[in-house]
């Protein structure tokens, strides 16, 4: 059921936020304001301020959360591994819309403050790391691996044409970075029984592959008032793909399947 | 374990078309069944009898029946032109990112239009007939 307001202990105590100002003769500074929540304090979740001179710190989102790391308060917690957008490790919610801070611009964000969350409607496990236990979980569910009965010659590969390829293409190109699940308000509000767009665009990759044989198996799996259809269409997702893909789509296209098939 | 906070949702997240687009469709829905009880009502009130059906239309005929209806009205013309939009996405159509932004505005723009035209009509002749 759909919860508006966060639970009392996981208020921002507004109070409780600390300031850290640019070192002096910063030419160019700019505020970033970070979630922060630490599970051995036993407080409440506060949101921290920290201004970073931009003349000194690389241009990207990922760059002004290690500046901070490393130069002004270590007790950050956050994911990152590859900076460049592959590994989908350093997903969060950036002034307002969940992407990648490896490969948002600073610059792109306009002039003001920077506002960092992690990825929405998740339990919290420090500062920006979330807990992603159930989405790894949901992307389990649609058996993300070919099945196919039919005997190949050890020897021999599955063949596909170009055509049948192409199809699989873009939705194979997901990083399970969570960008678009948990921009989603639906998965927000039923995120324990809708799969989310990132499962179901998983779910479709396979479904489309020309040499997968369990299509009718994967379409009973997912003909569920709430696993497929708690997708109300808003595209939230599509909007946030930091890789460009499109959720929305593909949930769209597997709908129209489950309709084709009974007729 | 302690018990892990939440992490913020609604509260933080941009207000973007997308949401606001489809959570107006929802408004506009729920708002539009309840106009759908107070036509049954309407209909009823006919059916009653002709005192009841005076009293009724006089109640809808007041100005905050007028502003009332104005509101359904103005759900109905949104409500049906965003419909539009979904059948096009169940068909298949307009789901990529830009094609869904243009849509979102015309959807809005068509709505108004068709609700001021609406209205003008209803009540201007309304307003000109004794």
């Amino acid at each position: 059921m759909a919860e508006f307001t966060l639970p009392p202990n996981s208020r921002i105590d507004k109070h409780a936020g600390k300031h850290h100002a640019a070192a002096a003769g910063a030419t160019r500074p700019r505020t970033f304001r970070v979630y922060r929540f630490d599970p051995a304090s036993g407080q409440r979740p506060r949101v921290d301020s920290y201004e970073l001179d931009m003349a000194t710190c690389g241009p990207m989102v990922l760059d002004a959360l290690l500046k901070i790391k490393n130069e002004v308060d270590p007790t950050l917690s956050l994911r990152r591994s590859c900076r460049e957008g592959i590994c989908g490790s350093c997903a969060m919610n950036i002034n307002g819309v969940n992407t990648l801070a490896c490969t948002q611009s600073c610059a792109d964000l306009g002039g003001g403050e920077v506002r960092i969350y992690p990825l929405p409607h998740l339990p919290v496990v420090k500062d920006l790391v979330a807990d992603l236990s159930n989405f790894y979980a949901q992307y389990a569910a649609v058996k993300p691996w070919l099945q196919a009965r039919t005997p190949v010659s050890p020897d021999r590969e599955r063949l596909q044409s170009k055509e049948d390829q192409e199809k699989i293409d873009r939705p194979s190109a997901c990083i399970l970075c969570a960008c678009c699940s948990t921009s989603c308000p639906s998965y927000w509000w039923n995120g324990d029984r809708y799969l989310g767009p990132a499962a179901l665009l998983a779910a479709y990759r396979w479904i489309v592959d020309s040499r997968d044989e369990a299509t009718g198996e994967r379409l009973d799996a997912l003909n569920d008032p709430f696993r497929l259809y708690r997708c109300h269409t808003i595209m939230n997702c599509t909007e946030a793909c930091p890789k460009d893909l499109n959720p929305a789509r593909a949930i769209a296209d597997i709908k129209r399947m489950m309709l084709e098939r009974t007729h | 374990m302690q018990d892990r906070p939440l992490s913020p949702h609604l509260g933080i997240y941009r207000f973007m078309y997308t949401m606001a687009l489809s959570i107006l469709h929802r408004i506009t829905g729920l708002w539009m069944a309840l106009g759908l009880a107070v036509l049954v009502g309407w209909l009823c009130s006919a059916a009653a009898g002709e005192s009841d059906y005076a009293r009724a239309t006089s109640l809808l005929g007041s100005a905050c029946g007028r502003i009332l209806l104005l509101l359904w009205l103005a759900a109905f013309c949104y409500h049906f032109v965003n419909g539009l939009r979904h059948l096009a996405w169940d068909a298949g159509v307009g789901l990529e990112r830009r094609a869904a932004r243009i849509s979102g505005r015309i959807a809005l723009a068509v709505a108004l239009i068709g609700f001021l035209a609406a209205a003008c009509l209803l009540f201007c002749r309304h307003l000109g007939s004794p």
